[in-house]
């Protein structure tokens, strides 16, 4: 699993790069517009170091601001799941919340918490925590009628049941949303980092683009394309451990 | 212990298709009792009106002396997080742990106990699926198909077995094996759909209470009935 994230990231970015070359060296592109491989290798040769320990820092935001909005989607899907007025409304809440772009209001948070940390966190998590809560509401609500059946009828459903049942038949579901959202958990973090905090590899790439220092940023993308397969890689492992523990074998089936 | 249906009338909510237009019958004991048509008559319909289910029907559909009715139908399954016999176990009632030992012994589930619902075949996960509502506290049971993909001797074993163990209580049973209900069952309620007068006949079945194969022109002649009336 590992490396096939990585090889499908580095086909990826290969091909940019190689596109930009292209556009380079056949329409003769002086190095300030698009810089040549020497001059990106000595990029990389310059700024790998502090680079890595950006991309970690918004990685470690990125994870944090991820796991909360994973936590807070779970609760509010659970709350959402239930046939009540309440559960109508939270519903209705967070469709209509969704549709606004969550980063417009990025400045705000900035003006009011600061250029730290938090506003980072929360940008992050409230980016990815909106896809996340729709997903979890749709399975959560949704019954898995065959199986709930029984326990309705003999009196035995409570919401602990209820939500095991269909987390569990939609495990694979789940899992496919959390790890989709995982990139948006990054892709908030280096936003509001490049919006107006002063730290992470969002940070770093302003930094760069005030510079216009293309290759510096052809050197962020990369070490950011190589960190977020890895935190992936661990998500898809996880949820793979999780289903592995459950799988039916099918054979001997009659 | 008294099924009693007068006039009940019924269609699809948002649909002018009537599944049932002042139908009338009754069940008045306790029993074997059988559900027979052809498909799409409304034998589930019926059973899931009865199970309370489905509402917004006009005309009478009572019960007395039955305060808990459970529904089983074929298609049900089992979490897929604990094996078969974690499940039984779980789910069944203080005081029938003897009970379900001796439907697993019955219904040839000992040896899947071990197993997960997903790795049985369809036959087997319809008796663990029919075993767990045994042990339930029930005064009507509805069992929609729920022996079907049974081989026939496993099914007759079964049919058995519930009839010794549960005399006072009322079972509902939907198949569209003939000879099945015909054999086992005490009144066998024929559907007839919703253009044919009465909807539905009542016939007296054998009510065989043992593998005694002996009434053969009986129960050919109870067969003979079914398949006129339906």
């Amino acid at each position: 699993m590992l490396h096939k994230r990585l090889y499908q990231f580095l086909i990826v970015y290969l091909i940019g790069l190689s596109v930009l070359l292209g556009f380079k060296y056949g329409l003769s592109l002086s190095d300030y517009v698009i810089p040549g491989v020497p001059m990106i290798w000595k990029a990389a040769e310059g700024a790998s170091g502090r680079y890595v320990a950006d991309t970690l820092n918004t990685l470690g935001v990125a994870v944090v601001g991820h796991m909360i909005s994973i936590f807070l989607a779970t609760v509010v899907g659970i709350l959402g799941r239930r046939r009540s007025w309440a559960g109508s409304m939270i519903r209705a809440a967070a469709y209509n919340i969704q549709a606004y772009p969550i980063v417009a209001v990025a400045p705000i948070i900035f003006i009011l918490l600061g250029d730290g940390p938090v506003s980072r966190l929360l940008i992050a998590a409230m980016i990815c925590y909106f896809p996340l809560l729709l997903s979890f509401m749709g399975i959560f609500s949704e019954p898995v009628k065959d199986i709930e059946h029984f326990f309705n009828a003999t009196g035995r459903m409570n919401w602990r049941l209820q939500v095991k049942i269909r987390a569990f038949e939609n495990m694979r579901k789940l899992t496919t949303v959390i790890v989709g959202s995982a990139t948006m958990a990054m892709v908030g973090t280096i936003v509001a980092e490049f919006i107006a905090a002063a730290n992470g590899i969002g940070y770093s790439i302003r930094i760069a683009l005030y510079q216009s220092d293309l290759a510096k940023i052809l050197v962020a993308l990369f070490y950011i394309g190589i960190f977020t397969s890895l935190y992936l890689f661990c998500l898809e492992w996880a949820g793979f451990r999780i289903e592995k523990r459950f799988e039916t074998p099918k054979e001997g089936r009659g | 212990m008294r099924i009693h249906c007068n006039h009940l009338t019924y269609r699809y909510p948002a649909t002018s298709l009537y599944v049932f237009k002042d139908l009338d019958f009754n069940i008045s004991e306790p029993g074997f009792h059988a559900l027979f048509g052809p498909s799409g008559v409304g034998k589930t319909t019926l059973a899931r009106l009865l199970a309370g289910k489905e509402n917004d029907h006009s005309g009478a559909l009572r019960t007395e002396a039955v305060s808990r009715i459970l529904y089983s139908y074929n298609t049900e399954r089992l979490p897929g997080w604990a094996s078969v016999g974690m499940h039984l176990a779980g789910v069944t009632r203080e005081g029938q742990k003897n009970r379900l030992e001796e439907l697993e012994t019955v219904f040839g589930l000992t040896e899947h106990l071990d197993s997960r619902f997903g790795q049985l075949s369809m036959g087997q996960q319809n008796r663990v699926n029919l075993a767990r509502y045994l042990v339930q506290d029930f005064d009507l049971l509805i069992m929609d198909e729920s022996l079907a993909n049974v081989d026939e001797a496993t099914r007759e074993k079964i049919i058995l077995c519930i009839k010794r163990i549960f005399p006072g209580k009322l079972f509902l049973y939907i198949s569209h094996n003939v000879a099945e209900v015909a054999r086992f069952c005490r009144e066998i309620l024929v559907l007839r759909g919703v253009r044919r007068s009465p909807q539905a006949i009542s016939i007296h079945g054998q009510d065989q209470t043992s593998d005694d194969r002996s009434d053969a022109a009986e129960l050919e002649r109870t067969m003979l009935e079914i398949v006129h009336a339906s």
